[in-house]
């Protein structure tokens, strides 16, 4: 067998070995990529499911703990350097998180009592309950936001569960849909993976408008809210839920997610003829939080 | 004759498990304990592989050149792919495409120094980040890849020639201590 990395080497744009290659280096590369490719087909027919599954069973402690050390060295090292000013800092935005906690409930009273007021009792008649799971892992991938969680289908975890999480002072609100259940851990597609689409509801003044929210790389405004051209939208406005797929009782993944969750505020307002394209900023970043709530049909 | 073929193929089994065991630790190291200052972790196992495929022509005494390698990114690929929600062997698929790609490019080439991998590393993500974002966009959703470009694959660049410098200048010093 000849091997490619023990070949006489040339020095960059000095020699050039005239000496024959070997296939077998390429031959090898093409027989693993085509592994993987059958593997790739496999799990996307759904037969690969339970095996990962059993795979993420056997790893996840370790990974859980592994996750834990690292947000414990985090929050040592974000301790450094604070004192009084991150103390006032905390307690300002402590207010800030309350007032605007206290805006949306009224904004949101206001628009449910003329719009949504039977659906409204319906939803208080039945009010959640939530079942909390830690985070296991966060997806390593720089294109995708997925978190698994240390609940699966024993736990009666289904997918299309709404996951909701809380950071520091900020109110709960929405940090993702249950994509995919394993026995005793879940997968969720966090609101701002580019993948991610919900149906939600802008509040304005006393009228509220229709869009849908979806999820974008960009860091700071985390999502991107598009609605009607002739929508009235302004910055701040709030944006919860619209649980249209659950009120329609559609058989879809969406179909679990109640409606009025807190997702986020609107930053900024891009229009072009057709549409308004709004930039959102979660209530919660999804990436930060440790401990989440599912809320059960 | 037959006792030491019988005790190669158990060593030879035993060193292929351990391999894997490796890998996968390495990838659960990647997944969870990594850092995140760009909001996901720098790609640790592509890394490590691409490191090892341009130290290689001094180490042959860790493995056997590149059909080793292609192990390791295959292996590696697999740890990544247990935490991820793209389909199983996506990242197999990507790392063993990008490694194989970089060794074949520099297989013949001796640079002493950093600007071989200063150059690889970053072409070797970029392989690697659009495979995985081609799968994205054939089984999520369509892409913008003009903003997967700025927010992902550059980043992306940037973190793993930051932990490049320390696996390489590692790897090599471990190279040349086994003489």
């Amino acid at each position: 067998m000849r091997d490619y990395l023990n070949d006489p080497s040339l020095k960059l744009r000095k020699e050039r070995s005239a000496a024959a290659t070997s296939r077998r280096p390429v031959v090898l590369a093409l027989l693993f990529s085509a592994l993987a490719l059958a593997l790739l087909l496999l799990s996307s027919s759904g037969m690969l499911g339970p095996t990962r599954g059993l795979a993420q069973q056997a790893l996840g402690p370790v990974a859980q703990t592994l996750t834990a050390m690292r947000d414990g060295l985090g929050d040592l090292f974000g301790g450094f350097g604070s004192g009084q000013l991150q103390a006032e800092n905390e307690a300002l935005r402590q207010q800030v998180s309350q007032l605007e906690a206290e805006l949306l409930k009224r904004n949101q009273a206001q628009v449910e009592n003329i719009y949504l007021r039977q659906q409204l009792a319906i939803q208080q008649e039945k009010p959640w309950k939530l079942l909390g799971a830690e985070v296991t892992v966060r997806s390593s991938d720089a294109g995708r936001r997925v978190m698994t969680i240390a609940r699966g289908s024993d736990n009666g975890v289904q997918v299309g569960m709404a996951v909701i999480g809380q950071t520091g002072t900020n109110p709960a609100a929405l940090v993702g849909i249950v994509e995919a259940v394993g026995p005793a851990t879940a997968d969720v597609l966090l609101i701002t993976d580019f993948g991610s689409q919900i149906s939600a509801r802008v509040i304005h003044d006393e009228d509220s408008t229709l869009g849908l929210v979806r999820g974008q790389w960009q860091r700071g405004s985390r999502l991107k809210l598009e609605v009607d051209r002739d929508s009235a939208v302004a910055i701040g406005d709030a944006v919860v839920s619209a649980g249209l797929s659950g009120t329609l009782n559609l058989p879809m993944p969406l179909a679990s997610v109640p409606a009025n969750i807190p997702i986020g505020t609107i930053e900024a307002i891009n229009s072009d003829s057709y549409t308004q394209v709004a930039e959102l900023r979660p209530y919660v970043d999804p990436d930060r939080v440790r401990y989440v709530w599912l809320i059960l049909p | 004759m037959a006792d030491s073929a019988v005790k190669r193929l158990e060593e030879r089994i035993a060193y292929e498990l351990l391999l894997i065991a490796a890998l996968v630790g390495l990838a659960l190291v990647q997944i969870t304990l990594l850092p995140s200052p760009l909001e996901f972790p720098p790609a640790l196992v592509l890394v490590v592989v691409l490191c090892r495929v341009l130290v290689g022509s001094r180490s042959l005494q860790i493995d056997n050149g590149v059909d080793g390698v292609i192990r390791w990114a295959f292996y590696g690929g697999l740890g990544l792919d247990v935490f991820s929600t793209a389909p199983f062997g996506s990242h197999a698929l990507a790392l063993v495409v990008a490694t194989s790609l970089i060794a074949l490019l520099t297989r013949r080439l001796q640079i002493e120094g950093f600007l071989l991998p200063a150059v690889a590393i970053p072409v070797g993500v970029l392989v690697y980040e659009t495979i995985l974002a081609l799968i994205y966009a054939l089984t999520v959703a369509p892409l913008e890849w003009q903003s997967y470009a700025g927010w992902v694959i550059l980043p992306g660049m940037v973190a793993a020639l930051v932990i490049m410098v320390p696996i390489f200048a590692l790897m090599r010093w471990f190279i040349v201590q086994r003489g």
